[in-house]
């Protein structure tokens, strides 16, 4: 494996219960690097993470997707993960009856690989630490996994486990919804903490105010299930002054979700 | 179902078992009035549970001595842990095995098997047995009633807090007879104790049937907490009813095991005579291969200010069904009571069925009534979440299910009846 991780994406096609939802995703990103993906609602964003992370809901009609060259739609999500692929989801599952810290070790130790597994003690050591520098309270490691958490806090648990896993590539799916400005700062550190050559990141976002924190090199925008724009930075702040219907009007699109032209 | 082939043999047999065993006059009106009773009575009717193709009648009273190898090596782990607690072994209705009796005795807790109980101590077993389950309440409790070869004999004395669990293991080795085991639990006021009860077999065994009785009297503020596991294999049958009656301010816990893969109707739970009086029920059900589960947790209020909880997690898979009925029945007159039950099922496979049915007969208006019940499959999102965390499928199914178990195993209060149905459930989780 090389130290500096690659993913691209090329022509990318997914649908959902035979809806086709994306139609042609090209993107590379690579170790160093961090994109961003705007857009409206409904045009694939989400799609997009779900897809690529192996959702059994989406189905990828065409194209392929490769980290570090290797196809990731041909893997298992399990082995998706454990090549280093990361998805922070938008609205991530409780589940009762694993604890947090149990739940992370386990993740952990399947990506370290047998044989190559963290002591525990040093486990809960560099967890508590962690859990501290994004402002969870120590008790969170042992409640039941995301079960009765807030909003904010099933974020910071989502960065939380991304810092622990140490993932290659990592997708942020709105990560920033429901965040008030200080837990978004805390959860932007968290995600910065991680940044460096070996570490290639996809924020997937509505708002230019995370990208504040989270300082993108690329910008993004899709609509109609592809990406119709890309930019630097500057993109995304044109983008929240000036909304999206100049862009429309440019490229002659009247509805951007992906049930245009079906 | 039919009646007993030949009720003289059958009643000439008993007659003649029970003078082997020397067993006191009382005991033998006792048996063949069960006899009578067995014959006159209907065939109990389950509506989620069809017997009319179960073998339940197939049986001959057994007289030959249980085999050591085959219930030594099913009995063992059981034997091997909690080395402090009083210990029966019963094997085919035989007492094979038994520690700490004196120990327990010297306190003035009676601790030995029904058999024996009988010539000691006929004053009590007169006046308790059947006095919670009546012999004539169903042909199954009448059969037992006539049959039962063994059980245990529990007895606490008043303000005795008895700490150590006593644990009772049926064993049975030999299909074709009927395994009847009949408990009784007496619990003096202020007393304390706790009772396991462990019904396995080898997993050769067929043809099995096993009508199981316990009875418990709880006495004014005494507490009883009683665990119980069954392990039976497929080819048996299971008639089971576990009953408490409360006294003022007592207290009843019921924790039940389910993990046979046979035929099992069981009925367990309390009636709440005194007021003031609590019962808790705490079950774990775990169904594989064909097992089918038809299990009623039964609560009756008849006191003022009574207070019941039942909870209940059941896991199916392969073509394992199961029914779980919470009953919670307050009658006139209970006002204040409050009866509160939690049932969820899971299915892991397509082929295995699941049915939860809360039913609440209220007859009282000032009282507290919850339920909560459900039944589903295995959650797609929650197996997508674990997996992208590179946790393989088969290991975050495992997460969900004991996800799912835990909360209720992880309290249930007696901790040899929590790590037994852990193993279990270690060994049959596909």
């Amino acid at each position: 494996m090389s130290t500096s991780p690659v993913l691209q994406i090329n022509d990318l096609y997914a649908s959902v219960e035979g809806k086709q939802i994306l139609k042609g995703v090209n993107l590379t990103v690579r170790g160093g690097e961090v994109h961003a993906i705007m857009g409206p609602n409904g045009t694939g964003k989400s799609t997009l993470a779900s897809a690529l992370m192996g959702h059994p809901k989406y189905e990828v009609t065409g194209g392929t997707a490769l980290l570090d060259g290797e196809n990731l739609l041909e893997l298992a999500v399990d082995e998706r993960a454990r090549q280093g692929l990361f998805l922070a989801m938008q609205y991530p599952s409780e589940v009762s009856g694993v604890s947090n810290a149990n739940f992370m070790r386990i993740a952990l130790n399947a990506r370290l690989g047998e044989g190559h597994e963290m002591p525990v003690l040093k486990f809960h050591r560099e967890l508590q630490k962690k859990m501290k520098a994004l402002s969870m309270d120590p008790s969170f490691a042992e409640r039941y996994l995301n079960e009765g958490f807030s909003g904010g806090e099933k974020k910071r648990n989502e960065i939380l486990q991304m810092t622990v896993l140490k993932p290659r590539i990592a997708i942020l799916d709105e990560i920033d919804s429901g965040l008030d400005i200080d837990a978004l700062r805390i959860v932007a550190e968290g995600v910065n903490s991680l940044r460096g050559p070996e570490f290639g990141l996809l924020v997937i976002t509505h708002y230019q105010r995370l990208l504040q924190y989270i300082v993108p090199d690329y910008v993004h925008v899709m609509m109609q299930g592809r990406i119709v724009r890309s930019g630097g930075r500057e993109l995304a702040l044109e983008l929240e002054q000036r909304g999206y219907d100049w862009l429309k009007e440019e490229l002659g699109i009247v509805d951007e979700t992906v049930s245009a032209g079906v | 179902m039919s009646v007993l082939k030949d009720r003289s043999v059958m009643a000439k047999d008993l007659e003649m078992y029970s003078a082997t065993r020397l067993e006191p006059d009382y005991v033998v009106q006792l048996r063949q009035r069960a006899l009578e009773l067995y014959e006159a009575l209907p065939v109990p009717q389950y509506e989620k549970s069809d017997l009319t193709n179960r073998r339940v009648d197939a049986f001959t009273i057994n007289t030959t001595p249980p085999d050591e190898h085959l219930w030594r090596p099913v009995a063992e782990p059981y034997i091997a842990q909690h080395a402090e607690a009083p210990l029966l072994v019963i094997a085919d209705g035989v007492l094979v095995y038994s520690r700490g009796l004196e120990a327990a005795a010297a306190q003035g807790v009676i601790f030995k098997s029904l058999q024996e109980a009988v010539v000691s101590h006929p004053e009590l077993i007169k006046q308790y047995l059947h006095s919670v389950v009546p012999q004539d309440e169903n042909q199954f409790i009448a059969l037992n009633s006539a049959l039962w070869r063994n059980g245990a004999f529990v007895y606490i004395p008043r303000n005795m807090m008895w700490e150590a669990p006593l644990q009772m293991i049926s064993v049975t080795t030999v299909g074709g007879h009927g395994t009847f085991v009949h408990n009784l639990i007496l619990a003096e006021a202020q007393s304390q104790v706790q009772f396991v009860e462990i019904y396995a077999a080898p997993p050769t065994l067929s043809d099995e049937l096993h009508v199981g009785v316990t009875e418990v009297v709880v006495q004014d503020g005494a507490h009883v907490k009683i665990g119980t596991l069954h392990d039976f294999p497929t080819h048996s049958t299971n008639v089971i009813v576990r009953r408490a009656k409360v006294l003022r301010d007592g207290q009843m816990d019921w924790i039940a095991g389910e993990v046979s893969e046979g035929y099992t109707v069981m009925e367990f739970g309390s009636v709440l005579e005194g007021q003031g009086s609590r019962s808790t029920s705490h079950a774990i059900a775990f169904g594989s291969k064909r097992a089918h589960f038809d299990l009623t947790s039964r609560m009756v209020h008849v006191a003022k200010f009574s207070d019941s909880d039942t909870t209940a997690r059941g896991v199916m898979q392969d073509q394992a069904e199961a029914v779980y009925r919470g009953l919670t029945h307050i009658l006139k007159g209970a006002s204040g009571a409050n009866g509160q039950q939690s049932e969820k099922l899971l299915m892991l496979s397509p082929e295995s069925r699941a049915n939860a049915i809360p039913m609440l007969l209220i007859d009282e208006n000032d009282v507290k009534c919850g339920h909560a019940a459900s039944v589903g499959q295995i959650n797609e999102d929650q197996l997508f979440y674990l997996m992208s965390r590179g946790i393989s499928e088969a290991e975050a199914k495992r997460m969900v299910v004991w996800g799912f178990i835990d909360p209720v195993l992880s309290e249930l209060p007696i901790a040899a009846v929590r790590e037994a149905v852990e193993s279990v459930l270690e060994r049959k989780m596909a």
